[in-house]
């Protein structure tokens, strides 16, 4: 494996993406494992913070396509221009995150690179000499270990959350500017605006307790089981997103990639199977609880404490418990 | 407006899961295949916008014969023609390949598909179909607004709430997200006369694919296992009494 690794550095409004910070880190061992070199490269405009903010991150060299039409540019031109310059770096591994815009972006990369990808990694390491991935299959109850062949090529995503903050280092790398003929790449579709959600009458992620409920409770007429617990517990009522696409409960409830990240003192998952949408924007919580009929579920990889059982069981009882407890504290 | 919408069939409980001699490939007991509930979605998507502007929809699957039952239910859901691409690949460049040559057999202004698929949890085939077509594409939709039948203007996700507003020339694929619309109910009466409706299909040759396109390359399966745990959660046991007691124990020793 003699070509670079080529990161992708994620970033918007001149912040850089979290996810950048575990791909460097993860990308430097395995650089540093099998002797070759780590390249960055970011594509927007105005990049100047976005790349001191990971210059010392221990790769050799960062890459910069700075071009005004890439500042809000669709994604079909984002997959040309990322793919024009690992074209030119000719790298061996590509790694980028698997957030919504790795979704994105990953398969038309790959597909211009006529490479393969492995999206929804949890792990990229080297095993036996060989660069090994981890990935979910069926709902995340069972992990597959894909061995590369040697001297194959691939664009890896990987998910946030598995791997450890990135260290600095001495070493600064050296910054390559690289221009693309941005407005020579065939393109069909603009990008016509950036909207934000609007709030709503609660923000869930201020919450310090959190009772979640995913698509185990059934139906819209059972979500009061939950939403008493949560009551009981002076916490606010949360959901995964099946239950915000059912309508039971408003998107403003919703945890997860395309809802809100939560860091509550307390997060009580309540019949959600644990989808890596959903733990993407709860595994930072300090104490997790998953109450889940299936052993299984993925919720109990990130779980501090389960009960595996049905939570019309529980929820009752540990709703009468904490209520009970309050009145003995008054 | 012509609809493509790409449905995967999807098995339900998977058992007795091995590596293909081939290492490239897995194999299992799969029960009922149903519908990818992604692709669900974007089948509903595809009729509403039917509903509104006229059009047809033509639901594509790839698989062999176990895939017509998921046809079938497009059908009774209200899709017009229903189209089987006799390959089975889990590859996603394979598949992706396929399908593009698939979709350049039928006509439409607009492809449909999920963000992926419960079975593989790759999210790529759609996309990767988009480039090789060449179509412009967006994933994450929520939102989907036709504009002077040349053009459609999507909201689609960025995550955390941030959403970006993409106006597409037609031809364009759309990886729609799920809950864009309400799933319908199919009357079992409707899923029985919809068992009459032809399906037609694609095989490989039809496709015109040189084989080499259809075998997967660069990797190959090692080891499939359930989720190494990576941390040890504390189990409760006992009678709900028990467990509640335990468990608010737990929560107030946190705060």
């Amino acid at each position: 494996m003699a070509r670079d690794i080529l990161v992708l550095v994620e970033h918007a409004e001149g912040k850089v993406d979290s996810i950048t910070s575990q791909l460097l880190t993860i990308g430097h061992r395995l650089a540093e494992q099998t002797g070759v070199k780590l390249v960055a490269a970011a594509i927007g405009h105005k990049l100047d913070s976005v790349a001191a903010a990971v210059q010392d991150s221990g790769m050799d060299k960062i890459v910069l396509v700075d071009d005004p039409a890439l500042a809000l540019a669709p994604a079909e031109v984002q997959a040309h221009v990322i793919a024009e310059v690992a074209r030119q770096i000719d790298p061996c591994l590509v790694l980028i995150g698997y957030n919504l815009v790795g979704m994105e972006l990953t398969p038309a990369i790959a597909s211009q690179l006529g490479m393969n990808a492995f999206t929804n990694c949890v792990a990229v390491e080297i095993r036996d000499d060989a660069v090994t991935v981890t990935r979910p299959l069926f709902d995340s109850t069972i992990h597959a270990q894909i061995v590369l062949e040697e001297n194959a090529t691939a664009v890896i995503a990987l998910q946030k959350g598995s791997f450890p903050p990135l260290e600095t280092s001495s070493k600064q790398a050296t910054v390559e500017l690289v221009s693309v003929d941005v407005t020579s790449i065939p393109s069909r579709s603009r990008v016509v605006g950036i909207i934000e959600e609007p709030r709503g009458e609660v923000d869930i992620a201020k919450a310090e307790i959190i009772v979640a409920v995913g698509r185990g409770i059934g139906n819209e007429e059972k979500i009061h089981f939950t939403a008493e617990l949560a009551e009981a517990l002076g916490g606010v009522l949360a959901c995964s997103r099946p239950v915000v696409d059912m309508g039971w409960l408003p998107r403003e409830r919703q945890v997860g990639a395309s809802g809100k990240t939560v860091t509550p003192k307390i997060y009580v998952a309540c019949g959600i199977s644990g989808a890596i949408q959903h733990l993407t924007g709860m595994r930072e919580a300090k104490r997790i609880i998953a109450i889940n009929k299936d052993p299984n579920a993925p919720i109990f990889q990130v779980a501090h404490v389960g009960v595996v059982g049905d939570l019309f069981e529980i929820v009752p009882a540990l709703t009468k418990a904490a209520k009970e407890a309050r009145v003995r504290q008054d | 407006m012509n609809i493509v919408v790409c449905c995967k069939a999807v098995p339900g409980l998977v058992t007795d899961l091995k590596i293909g001699l081939d290492g490239r490939s897995l194999q299992y007991q799969g029960q009922l295949l149903s519908i990818n509930e992604c692709d669900e979605y974007a089948l509903e998507e595809a009729l509403t916008l039917k509903r509104a502007h006229g059009g047809q929809v033509t639901v594509i699957s790839m698989g062999g014969i176990k895939v017509q039952d998921v046809l079938y239910y497009a059908l009774a859901k209200g899709a017009d023609k229903a189209v089987r691409v006799d390959c089975e690949s889990q590859d996603p460049r394979v598949a992706s390949a396929v399908l593009a040559a698939a979709l350049k057999k039928l006509e439409f202004d607009l492809v449909l598909t999920g963000t992926q698929s419960r079975d593989t949890l790759g999210g790529q085939v759609g996309i990767a179909a988009a480039n090789l077509l060449g179509l412009p594409f967006a994933y994450a939709v929520v939102d989907v607004e036709l504009h002077d039948n040349n053009a459609v203007k999507v909201r689609k996700e960025l995550g955390g709430g941030r959403y970006a507003e993409v106006e597409l020339a037609l031809p364009a694929l759309l990886c729609v997200q799920t809950g864009i619309q309400p799933l319908s109910f199919v009357p079992p009466a409707r899923r029985i006369r919809a068992r009459q409706q032809p399906v037609s299909s694609l095989s490989p040759t039809d496709l015109g694919l040189p084989a080499d396109q259809l075998v997967p390359k660069g990797y190959r399966f090692v080891a499939v296992h359930p989720p190494e745990r990576t941390h040890q959660v504390e189990l409760l046991q006992g009678n709900r009494q028990e467990i509640a007691t335990a468990l608010l124990a737990k929560i107030q020793e946190s705060l």
